[in-house]
């Protein structure tokens, strides 16, 4: 079957900007609802003090730091990912980035409410900011919940611009077909772009460098993350292994959240001549290989918990191997490790449908497993007197609810804005490689991210 | 949802907030002159006495200027006042040298209590129904007079009665002279812990119809028979503190503590050793131990003296209480009786005290007398580290302890018509919740005419009453006291208000002496004082010239500086029990067997209901302070509970929070159950406190009260309730009871999101 | 020499009356939080008398121990603390800044002795009860991490009566509500750093020990182990 044309592309990869449906409007109409109901939740949580959530002696944080932690996790996704298959000149990178990118920026946002949502008095939450405040206090550079702040804007601020680069041609691509006002907030958004070979150049540039700056960075953030646990000496959160272990959990997590976002759009915008099973193959390894590192983790943090048969360690330890936890954490094994690796090692099941499946439940297992990193500690840190259960109230289920939908409902919004696919990296590609999207798809000969000059603008 | 919408909603809520703002009663009333002059900021210690329970310690109470809403002549406003802030023990005090206890340190949400009565009230619904109205003093207070006097002209006896608390102070002798000069019977008093055993005991043994002062602090062995003496028995803080020094008080000699009983109090949880005998059986284990001291001739037979010979078959070396024999029924093996009978007679000074439950059986005065000649075998009568008796003050006309008949026997009166009683005072004392029901106490006093109460509170009694006199509470009000025990001094308490009365209430013997005087002829001539504070100068002025803590020169020297110390002590230190014998000649005693109400097959269990370390025998179960602090053996907050060994528990297939049912032949009650390793097999233990109808918003409705299923019996010769002597049978009553615990280990899951 | 204000708890002496308990509640204005609040596990007892079952009837015993905010030289809560509402104040103290503390419950987490409570709700004292609120200790509103604080109030005053009569203060003289009324005279209060200071000398006794050593905290708050 022959690859799409060039004007296919343009009209199809833009037509959700100019046709809505009516499923388009139920679906945000139900989301909304959901974000709304989670809105007047926290209200309702500020109105009447935290003790509204499910939260107790000894186990001060639940739901919502589980949240937080797995909203930044999800977080890997796109820029670490499209950062990687850029620097590698994955061709078949092309149609997945920007859907990546978005995602990114979108679970940081969700992500990093929490941190404000969780607090006792919310409404003073820019204490944690380093502001000069009139009474000259700053806030402790010692505490990791400051390096989050630090590492999550840092990170947001980045992968925002990640996600505005290379958007620039396309804003440019829908300003040229756009009229009226659209025209108008076009033009501003694609910031004069006219396509000129040094304009590319510099975009060229620009991109390398945000693609090798945006590394560290999101390594860091997942780090520094997992530090608000491994810092404090509580039993099985001060580990030295929290660092990688959450960065390989999040980038597994990612993958999986962008297989199911991929999957959504194809659907949705019936991009299935540029989100093919292909992608969703290599998706699908990948996800295969973080599911088997997250799995080498997971058996080395218990293992040597338990190896070491350290009193306090082995009380949370028990709780989830023969205690309360214990279904939960099977659970997550299975969402994680089990099914994952069952659908993807065989070459049969790596289908759309089957990586569809196994990212749902790792997605999951995930939150599970951010879950069970938090709770099981706390409710039996060291001193059994003061040993406690938690179970989260309708306010926190209704708040982590609404986050999903959030997530959704942006993202329909988004794809609504801006072209979901990046439509002149696609044709680039179309153009290198021929017609066949097949190898359009396959890796790029090693020449630069971009075509050499004197090419014309695409789109015109 | 945009911007807008969302600043309404914000704009709602802070609009709602400023306005119960100003709903707040602070930003309208008016404000009185301060009444006393006072420097913001600047605290000032008052002594005062703790009547929380009988004890009797010496406190001194931080008084601190605050803001007060209070009733002047019918307004409400805010006055600026001196303000109780904090109690603490008074270090002088001999009793309890600067120490408190628990209760002791609650006592603010006594007089800061939301559910004081602040005014006179007078009965506008039906009986019980708890409608009064608002009425003034002068009104109370006439009523009061109208019906005494009618009450008065019904020939003698007059029909008139006076329930009371056990009074050891000049209030006692107040309503005694009043009684009197009405040509009515003695007070009846009334205390759910009632000492009467154990005193009537001492008097046999000792010749002091009084409880027994231990002086720990130098003995070198503690065995004791059931005595919470760490808890809440006799004279809780002082035997702390000297228990205190039993263990670490002397450098290189640590004073070792037995414990025998049958469910682990808090006193067993700090014994060295913990000796479970059947209930019942204490006084034949304490005789045990006499003959293998006398056998083995660790101690001289005779040194008991006449305290050994009033117990049958002393003289012939207690051949009836061999280990062997005695193993059986106590239940502790013979080798162990030899070993603990050696221990004790290797260590002088050694010891022996009981209380509580041991007591509280039919055979109790035998199992006390046991207990009084071992102490003499063992030689600790009246010396160092051995047993005493707090000399008593010689005050004016205070009534002994011996005075006054039983609620049992007024409320039986009044249902058979026998005793005649129009007129029934009411003060500090609830028979209706701690009485068993077989008493019939409130059927009794629905008969009554005319009920007027004294108390601070509405309780199950007090509900019943058609006039309420509310008292100040005991930091208002001058207060004095004669401690029972807990000291080797002689020492007279003695008080001024701490603080100024927060509502409009006046105190009990200031309205009797007022009463007194409107009904004039005999009872005016009775009672020539004009307030209580005059009653009191009277009768501490005898101690102005005997040698004490206070030498001062004039008799108004002595009384100010009385009040400055918070009362006056001897400096004699010691006092030795008078020779035996005391007053009659007494019986030999053959330990006899108890006997416990209903039959051992159906209900196989004792029932072994206990004074909880928060409540004491209820009367601290309003007091929020109370139900949240945690059971000191269970941890439970909040609530009653069953405690049931785990074994008994596994068997009847009962877990932790199960609500069980609770039977004995006079009722039955249900709670959940705690599985309580420190309790007998046969035993199932419940806390006395909780299971209030009528006593405020923090105890009303909650839990249930074990003393409502107790059975009648008495110990014969003194009539005191047996309140040990019930059994029970109990079984899974079907899903959870709430049960609240402090200790997370046993919060199991999902146990704990049950109690949700 | 700096001042290091520590404690010593006999657990020979103390027989679990929690005198303690109730004293700090009246001295510092401790909340009530009721029955939900105390099934829900939010009890805000500063000091807790722990007690621990040994053995099984009838060969059974009762182990007590009051704990208490530890005053930790090393305190895990201070460090992890985002606006310095919990911080190392010169006496060695671990001070906590109402006023600051925008409810993070990290330092709770962070504290190995689940020392600290929170206000989930704003405390209520149902009229007149709040009269008897000590003027010296500020109320604490919901959202707001609270815990002994080794009654610093009566410590400060100590030390500004100490400044103006120019008198050094005494050992013995500041005592905390809880050790104060201890009827066992189990608990003892002063200063580690005067090695003549009694809580000093009893810190060096071969019965000292600290609570969970193990982790680091360096506490100032010394148990003295029981014999039997
Ligand atoms: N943790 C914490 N503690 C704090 C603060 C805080 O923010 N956090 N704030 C601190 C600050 S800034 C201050 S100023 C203090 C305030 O603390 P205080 O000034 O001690 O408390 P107030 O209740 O404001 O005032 C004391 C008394 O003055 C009485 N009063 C009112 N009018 C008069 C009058 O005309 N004459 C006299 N003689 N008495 C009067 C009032 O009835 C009140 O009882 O609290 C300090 N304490
Ligand atoms: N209702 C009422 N009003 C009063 C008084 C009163 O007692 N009651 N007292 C009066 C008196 S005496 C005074 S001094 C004033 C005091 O009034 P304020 O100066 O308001 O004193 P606070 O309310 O103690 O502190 C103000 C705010 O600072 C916050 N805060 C604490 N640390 C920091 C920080 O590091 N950065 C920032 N940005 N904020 C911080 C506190 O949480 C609080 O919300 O109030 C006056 N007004
Ligand atoms: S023992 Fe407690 S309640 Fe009784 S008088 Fe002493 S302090 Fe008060
Ligand atoms: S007051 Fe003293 S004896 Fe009582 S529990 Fe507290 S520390 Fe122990
Ligand atoms: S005990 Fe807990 S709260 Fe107290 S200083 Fe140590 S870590 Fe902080
Ligand atoms: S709860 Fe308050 S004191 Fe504790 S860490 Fe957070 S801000 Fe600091
Ligand atoms: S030192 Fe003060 S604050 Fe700490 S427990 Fe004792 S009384 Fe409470």
């Amino acid at each position: 079957m022959a690859g799409p044309s060039v004007e296919q592309v343009n009209q199809e990869i833009l037509r959700p900007l100019v046709r809505t449906s009516w499923r388009y409007y139920l679906t945000a109409g139900i989301l909304g609802s959901i974000v709304l109901a989670a809105f007047f939740a926290f209200l309702y949580q500020v109105n009447s003090g935290i003790g509204v959530s499910g939260l107790d002696r000894p186990v001060f944080w639940g739901f919502y730091i589980t949240n937080f932690v797995f909203w930044i996790g999800i977080s890997h996704a796109g820029t670490l990912i499209s950062a990687i298959l850029r620097l590698t000149h994955a061709g078949w990178r092309r149609p997945v980035t920007r859907c990546a990118e978005a995602i990114t920026v979108f679970a940081l946002m969700i992500g990093a409410s929490f941190p404000i949502i969780h607090l006792g008095r919310p409404y003073l939450f820019f204490w944690l900011l380093p502001y000069p405040s009139v009474r000259g206090i700053w806030p402790n550079f010692h505490s990791p919940l400051l390096w989050d702040a630090f590492a999550i804007t840092t990170y947001l601020t980045g992968s925002t611009i990640f996600l505005y680069l290379p958007t620039i041609p396309d804003f440019a691509l829908v300003r040229d077909k756009a009229r009226g006002r659209r025209k108008k907030i076009y033009h501003v958004l694609s910031l004069g772009w006219k396509g000129t070979p040094r304009q590319w150049h510099r975009l060229e540039m620009a991109m390398r460098i945000m693609a090798v700056v945006i590394l560290p960075v999101a390594v860091s953030v997942h780090t520094i993350v997992s530090w608000d646990f491994a810092m404090p000496p509580v039993p099985m959160w001060h580990s030295t292994a929290f660092g990688p272990y959450f960065v390989a959990g999040a980038i597994f997590s990612g993958i999986a959240a962008l297989i199911i976002a991929m999957a959504l759009l194809r659907k949705a915008f019936h991009l299935e001549q540029y989100l093919t099973p292909f992608h969703f193959d290599k998706l699908g390894k990948l996800l295969l290989l973080m599911s088997l590192v997250w799995g080498y983790f997971i058996v080395a943090e218990r293992m040597t918990v338990w190896y070491g048969n350290e009193s306090s360690e082995m009380a949370v330890y028990s709780s989830s191997a023969q205690g309360q936890f214990t279904h939960l954490f099977w659970i997550m094994v299975f969402c994680n490790l089990l099914i994952p690796f069952f659908i993807l090692s065989i070459k049969n099941f790596r289908t759309i449908t089957g990586t569809v499946i196994a990212s749902i439940t790792v997605v999951i297992g995930m939150w599970l497993e951010r879950f069970l990193i938090i709770v099981p500690s706390l409710e039996r840190k060291y001193l059994p007197f003061t040993w406690g259960a938690y179970r989260p109230s309708w306010v926190e289920i209704t708040i982590t609810a609404g986050t999903f939908a959030a997530m959704a409902l942006l993202y329909m919004i988004f794809s609504k804005l801006v072209p979901i696919i990046s439509v002149w990296e696609l044709k680039l590609g179309l153009r290198q490689e021929g017609q066949s999207p097949r190898s359009a798809l396959a890796p790029a000969k090693p020449s630069p991210i971009i075509a050499q000059p004197g090419l014309a603008a695409p789109g015109e | 949802m945009d911007r807008r919408s969302f600043l309404k909603i914000s704009a709602v809520g802070s609009a709602t907030a400023a306005l119960d703002a100003c709903g707040k009663p602070e930003h309208q009333l008016i404000r009185f002159i301060p009444e006393e002059d006072l420097i913001p900021g600047i605290a000032s210690w008052k002594p005062g006495v703790c009547t929380r329970c009988p004890a009797g310690c010496g406190i001194q109470v931080r008084v601190m200027q605050g803001e007060a809403e209070v009733t002047r002549d019918g307004k409400l406003g805010l006055i600026s006042m001196g303000l109780a802030k904090k109690i603490e023990g008074n270090p002088e005090h001999p009793v309890n040298r600067g120490k408190l206890c628990a209760w002791g340190q609650a006592g603010l949400q006594v007089t800061y209590n939301p559910d004081r009565i602040r005014f006179p009230l007078k009965r506008s619904g039906p009986r019980g129904s708890g409608e009064y109205q608002m009425i003034s003093w002068e009104e109370a207070v006439t009523e009061l007079v109208s019906h005494l006097s009618a009450a008065g002209s019904a020939g003698r006896p007059s029909p008139v009665a006076f329930l009371t608390q056990r009074l050891r102070d000049h209030r006692g002798m107040l309503i005694e002279k009043f009684l009197d000069a009405l040509g009515a019977p003695p007070a009846v008093h009334f205390e759910f812990f009632e000492q009467t055993v154990l005193r009537r005991a001492n008097e046999l043994s000792f010749g002091h119809y009084q409880m027994p002062t231990f002086d720990l602090a130098n003995a070198d062995y503690v065995i004791s028979f059931g005595a919470d003496f760490l808890g809440t028995w006799n004279s809780p803080v002082s035997q702390n503190f000297a228990y205190g020094e039993l263990r670490q008080g002397r450098p290189e000699l640590r004073g070792r503590f037995v414990q025998v009983e049958a469910r682990m109090s808090q006193t067993g949880a700090n014994a060295d050793e913990w000796v479970y005998a059947k209930p019942g059986t204490e006084g034949m284990l304490a005789l045990g131990l006499a003959h293998v001291m006398i056998a083995e001739k660790l101690r001289p037979r005779e040194s008991a003296s006449a305290m050994g010979r009033l117990i049958h078959g002393w003289t012939e070396g207690l051949q009836d209480y061999t280990p062997d024999k005695v193993a059986g029924p106590t239940g502790v093996e013979s080798a162990r009786i030899q070993r603990l009978a050696r221990d004790i007679a290797a260590h002088t000074p050694a010891v022996a005290m009981i209380g509580g439950a041991p007591l509280a059986l039919t055979n109790g005065l035998d199992n006390a007398l046991a207990v009084n000649a071992l102490n003499a075998l063992l030689g600790s009568v009246g010396k160092p580290g051995g047993i005493f008796f707090t000399p008593q003050p010689l005050l004016e006309g205070l009534p002994s302890l011996k005075e006054g008949s039983s609620v049992r026997a007024l409320s039986e009166g009044i249902l058979k018509g026998s005793s005649q009683v129009k007129v029934l005072m009411l003060f500090n004392a609830n028979p209706v919740f701690a009485s068993p029901s077989a008493w019939r106490v409130q059927e009794a006093f629905e008969k009554v005419p005319f009920i007027a109460s004294f108390g601070s509170f509405v309780d199950e009694t007090s509900i019943l009453s058609d006039l309420i006199l509310p008292d100040h509470s005991y930091l208002e009000s001058w207060v004095d006291n004669i401690p029972e025990s807990g000291t080797l001094l002689s020492v007279a308490s003695l008080a001024a208000p701490p603080m100024a009365p927060l509502h409009h209430t006046r105190a009990m013997p200031d309205v009797l002496l007022d009463a007194a005087h409107r009904l004039g002829g005999d009872v005016a001539k009775a009672m020539p004082w004009k307030t209580y504070s005059d009653v009191l100068q009277a009768a501490f002025e005898p101690l102005a010239h005997r040698n004490g803590s206070i030498s001062a020169k004039t008799d108004d020297d002595f009384w100010s500086a009385t009040q400055r110390d918070g009362g006056w002590w001897s400096s004699e230190t010691k006092a030795s029990p008078a020779a035996p014998g005391a007053n009659r000649p007494h019986a030999q005693v053959k330990i006899t067997e108890a006997k416990f109400d209903g039959d051992e097959t159906e209900y196989p269990f004792h029932f072994l209901p206990y004074a909880s370390q928060q409540f004491g025998d209820g009367t601290h179960a309003n007091l929020p302070w109370m139900q949240e602090m945690s059971d000191v053996i269970s941890t439970a907050m909040w609530c009653t509970w069953v405690e049931v060994n785990p074994q008994t528990a596994g068997r009847l297939g009962i877990q932790q929070g199960d609500l069980i049912e609770v039977a004995s032949p006079h009722g039955k009650l249900q709670a959940p159950a705690i599985l309580s390793r420190g309790i007998a097999p046969d035993v199932v233990a419940m806390p006395i406190g909780q299971g209030h109808e009528q006593f405020g918003r923090y105890a009303s409705g909650r839990g249930v009260n074990p003393i409502k299923i107790l059975a009648p019996r008495e110990e014969p010769e003194t009539g005191e309730l047996a309140w040990a002597a019930t059994r029970v049978k109990i079984r899974p009553a079907g899903g959870k009871g709430k049960l609240i615990l402090l200790a997370g280990s046993e919060r199991e899951w999902p146990g704990k999101s049950q109690q949700r | 020499m700096e001042r290091q204000w520590g404690m010593v708890i006999d657990l020979d002496r103390c027989t679990g009356c929690e005198a303690c308990v109730v004293a700090c509640h009246a001295e510092n204005n401790i909340a009530t939080v009721g029955e939900d609040g105390a099934a829900r596990g939010r009890a805000m007892h500063w000091i807790q008398v722990q007690r621990y079952w040994e053995g099984e009837f009838p060969d059974v015993r009762l182990k007590y121990q009051p704990v208490l905010c530890q005053q930790c030289g090393d305190a895990p809560c201070e460090s992890v603390c985002p606006v310095y509402a919990t911080y190392h104040n010169p006496d060695g103290l671990n001070a906590q800044v109402y006023n600051r503390c925008i409810g993070t419950r990290y330092c709770a987490n962070a504290c190995p002795y689940n020392a600290r409570v929170f206000n989930f709700y704003n405390p209520v004292w149902d009229k007149p009860l709040g009269l008897q609120l000590n003027p010296d200790v500020s109320v604490r509103s919901v959202g707001i991490m609270e815990k002994c604080t080794f009654c610093i109030q009566r410590v400060k005053k100590a030390e500004v009566q100490a400044q103006e009569s120019k008198q050094p203060i005494k050992d013995g003289e500041v005592k905390p509500a809880c050790v104060q009324s201890c009827p066992a005279k189990a608990m003892v209060f002063g200063d580690l750093n005067d090695p003549k200071s009694k809580v000093s000398q009893l810190a060096r006794s071969n019965r000292a020990t600290r609570l969970l050593e193990e982790v680091g905290a360096r506490p100032n708050v010394i148990y003295l182990r029981s014999v039997s």
